[in-house]
């Protein structure tokens, strides 16, 4: 009698054991990834607070890593390069960290004249870390006497990848994932095939609560309709908060500040 | 108490085993195509599962060894479409990629184990692994075969010179053997290393090698991979105005004329490109709809006399084995034996050893990048040359480890024969993997030491020793434009009875190991083939003439001197006869 009982439980435990180790196999990805809300009302936003702050690293900081050339050095090593994974600035802060509301389920529309446009220059795409809205054109242009090749990785949430040679001769290209990526995702890797050591990472997202840290590891997140929100950050280095957002509350017309200390993710 | 243990044990390993199984069962819905799913998966989980694992994600348990990885069904990319880029595939799609199987890799043709009825079931049923195929209302999008250009030498040429234009080199290489300078580095979506094709093998390309295919992969793109749909890089310009436009874009300098021909070509290209933007938003006006029209009927003819050219880079079918007529045969030659560069090596047919990953002993190699080595040799009264000729996309003379391209070793090939050669066909041989109880003669070349050749002695594939006395052996060698090409010329007979000797007219086996230090070959990891034979062909000349005049000579002579004996017989009988008659 005693052993059935054991049975049963060990059965039980056995089962919810399973469901957690499949669960999270199966979310492995997802955290490295944005959050989104299911859905988001675009609405006029009257006296929104503005949320702000500094993103810093807790760790050695790295050497700047200069980019081996190994190809097309008359184009593309005329300007020194350097590895762009982990851009640590004076102060221990930390540039190309995207910081965002992961709920925020209504608020202002995008900046309609914001520029959606990624450069190949000197065979280095510029910016490192971009945010797109989500069925918004991106203008890919190459500035360099060279031919480009921009993949933009597929995600198993949207499906393909998109990976389009743009000659030297073609100064701009207009890529619309509309189709391909039908809503939000990302960030997702962009590489050129032909020059190894271009990468960059765009996220094409719903709403424009999103900040992009600059060289002082600054971020602010303005017109934000009060109450209180998970505030997220992805780096590509140092991953993603999803587990554990930070709860920040917003009044009408006030600031907050956060301040975010990255380490590296450990690799699995 | 310990056999509770196990009953908790067994239970939680147990579960391990069934839940998956519920995961991954489908809540069916009741239409042709769910019960096809759903037959599938029966076929799927026995056939396909090993490989691309019961969920479809390209985990199975074989996976681990796999380059190119097994196929993740979850993610909707397929390389292999007739579809345009991004688009997924059509079902005939997957249907043959199943049928045919994937040459170059690990995914074999199912032709013969499934019927069609079960490879149109597994169709419907990996498309389950991927909700796009349910969400997509429309077809996927063909790539049309319109205005397909005849196979011609003028469309070779024209491609050839659009190789260079489309930049196609950066990654496949100057004359195609996919050993451009980005090759190095590419790797896959999964972060897997990719090579770029060998366009001199196309028995090895993932898809068929029709010039149809070709077409379709240039068009289409190759999804999850570096190979990109391409542009035309001269859009909204003829052959002849992008000839003008590159001739005027490598001048050092222009005259006015010139400079003023070169911007309008270049505003007309510019332009162009404008208006293809504008149609691919479905933006455009009439008289923009026609002009795009009219470029991009010039760039799909382009792209025909593309496909042409990469269909001629090589041969109309794989060569044949060096087995049979096809042997090795070693051509006599009076006087010096040709140099490295002499033409006369153009004289002859080379013989075709393919190659093989070694996958017998630790650590095995699973991913081969060698195809196969190319064989021509001639001989005189005293010395035998050999040309070895094999494609590695890369030019490895040391070992290295880069971050880019991880660890990478030396290139190296070793020909091998026995020691002794056998009696017979029956006699046994050495153990094709360098040896074993009767051991092996080697010559080893390194990319290090480009014009030295060692001897080496092995009695199995970890037990070589380099032999002390080293017989003089010639060797010269080069690396172009992704292709080894080794000159070796030795004596036919030497002083050291661990060489081989040998006899014009004696077949003697002879066998390959090839490293490609860039695929991680070193040591027993390799690439392999089992024993072939050659042999120096029997001096034809001289004794041609003289042989048979002799045996008719001889057969003459013979009947003559038969036909006396003969008479003297009957006469010296006839004789005795009139003797016996008489004493009666």
């Amino acid at each position: 009698m005693k052993t059935r009982m054991f049975a049963c439980l060990a059965l039980l435990i056995a089962c919810g054991f399973c469901i957690i180790v499949f669960a999270d196999n199966h979310e492995e990805e997802d955290m490295n990834k944005l959050v989104f809300p299911e859905a988001y009302k675009i609405e006029a936003v009257a006296n929104g607070g503005k949320i702000s702050g500094v993103v810093k690293f807790d760790g050695e900081v790295p050497e700047k890593k200069k980019l081996a050339i190994n190809k097309d050095p008359a184009v593309c090593d005329t300007v020194a390069k350097y590895d762009e994974s982990l851009v640590v600035g004076e102060g221990n802060v930390l540039k190309n960290t995207i910081v965002y509301l992961m709920d925020v389920t209504k608020g202002k529309d995008f900046d309609k004249d914001a520029k959606v446009e990624l450069d190949q220059k000197d065979c280095r795409f510029d910016p490192h870390v971009q945010i797109i809205p989500v069925g918004a054109t991106l203008t890919v242009l190459n500035s360099d006497k060279a031919t480009h090749n921009v993949h933009i990785f597929g995600t198993k949430k949207n499906n393909t990848s998109v990976n389009k040679q743009q000659p030297r001769t073609r100064k701009k290209m207009r890529l619309s994932r509309e189709g391909v990526a039908k809503g939000p995702e990302g960030p997702v890797e962009v590489k050129c095939d032909i020059h190894g050591w271009m990468r960059a990472w765009v996220a094409y997202v719903p709403h424009p609560y999103f900040a992009v840290t600059n060289e002082k590891g600054e971020f602010t997140l303005e017109d934000v309709p009060a109450g209180t929100y998970k505030l997220g950050y992805w780096h590509e280095m140092c991953g993603t908060n999803n587990k554990e957002p930070v709860a920040i509350t917003v009044e009408a017309g006030g600031e907050v500040k956060q301040e975010f200390t990255l380490k590296v993710k450990e690799s699995k | 108490m310990k056999k509770r243990n196990y009953t908790l044990i067994l239970t939680i390993l147990g579960m391990f085993f069934i839940v998956p199984f519920i995961i991954a069962q489908d809540t069916a819905d009741d239409t042709a195509e769910a019960q096809n799913a759903a037959a599938g998966k029966a076929v799927y989980d026995n056939s396909c599962a090993h490989c691309h694992g019961i969920e479809g994600r390209g985990d199975g348990s074989a996976a681990e060894n796999l380059l190119p990885q097994p196929r993740d069904f979850t993610r909707g990319l397929y390389k292999i479409r007739s579809t345009e880029s991004g688009e997924l595939p059509t079902d005939q799609d997957l249907f043959d990629i199943i049928t045919e199987g994937m040459p170059g890799t690990s995914m074999p043709e199912w032709e013969t184990a499934l019927d069609a009825d079960e490879r149109w079931q597994v169709v419907a049923y990996i498309k389950t692994f991927y909700e796009g195929f349910k969400e997509s209302e429309t077809t996927p999008k063909e790539i049309r075969l319109a205005g397909k250009i005849p196979y011609s030498e003028e469309s070779i040429e024209i491609g050839k010179e659009l190789y260079t234009q489309f930049a196609c080199y950066e990654c496949h290489g100057d004359e195609g053997r996919g050993d451009g300078t980005s090759a190095p580095t590419l790797r896959d979506e999964w972060d897997y290393k990719s090579w770029p094709a060998n366009l001199h093998q196309n028995w090895n390309y993932r898809g068929d090698n029709d010039i149809d295919d070709i077409y379709k992969r240039f068009i289409g793109g190759i999804a999850g991979s570096a190979m990109p749909m391409f542009d035309d890089p001269a859009f909204g310009l003829s052959i002849e105005e992008a000839r003008r436009y590159n001739q005027l874009d490598n001048m050092g300098e222009m005259t006015d004329a010139e400079e003023e021909e070169y911007t309008g070509l270049a505003d007309k290209m510019e332009n162009a490109f404008e208006i293809l933007d504008i149609m691919n938003a479905d933006e455009g006006d009439e008289e923009q709809r026609k002009f795009y029209e009219e470029s991009m009927k010039a760039f799909y003819e382009k792209s025909w006399h593309l496909a042409n050219y990469v269909k001629s880079l090589s041969p109309e079918k794989r060569p044949e084995a060096a087995i049979g007529k096809n042997s090795l045969r070693s051509q006599y030659v009076e006087g010096e034996l040709p140099s490295m560069d002499d033409v006369v090596w153009d004289d002859l047919e080379a013989s075709y050893f393919p190659l093989v990953g070694q996958i017998i002993i630790e650590p095995r190699q699973f991913n081969p990048t060698i195809d196969s080595v190319n064989v021509k040799s001639y001989y005189n009264d005293t010395h035998v040359a050999f040309l070895f000729i094999w494609d590695d996309r890369t030019h490895n003379t040391a070992e290295e480890e880069n971050e880019d391209t991880g660890k990478t070793y030396e290139d190296a090939i070793a020909i091998q024969f026995p020691v002794k050669i056998p009696k017979g066909p029956t006699s046994p041989k050495p153990y094709f993997l360098w040896g074993g109880k009767l051991p092996v003669y080697l010559w080893h070349w390194q990319a290090s030491a480009p014009e030295k050749t060692t001897e080496l002695t092995a009695k199995g594939i970890n037990n070589a020793t380099i032999q002390d006395v080293q017989t003089d052996i010639q060797t010269e060698s080069t690396y172009s434009k992704g292709q080894y090409k080794l000159w070796i010329k030795r004596s036919i007979k030497t002083e050291d009875k661990k060489d081989l000797q040998l006899e014009p007219g004696v077949f003697a086996p002879i066998a390959f190991s090839v490293w490609d230090g860039a695929n991680g070959d070193v040591g027993t990891k390799r690439v392999i083939s089992s024993w072939y034979s050659f042999v120096l062909e029997p001096i034809p000349s001289s004794k041609r003439f003289i042989y048979p005049p002799i045996v008719a000579l001889l057969s003459l002579g013979l009947l003559i001197g038969l036909r006396g004996f003969v008479q003297r017989r009957n006469t010296e009988l006839n004789n005795t006869n009139d003797e016996n008659n008489r004493d009666k």
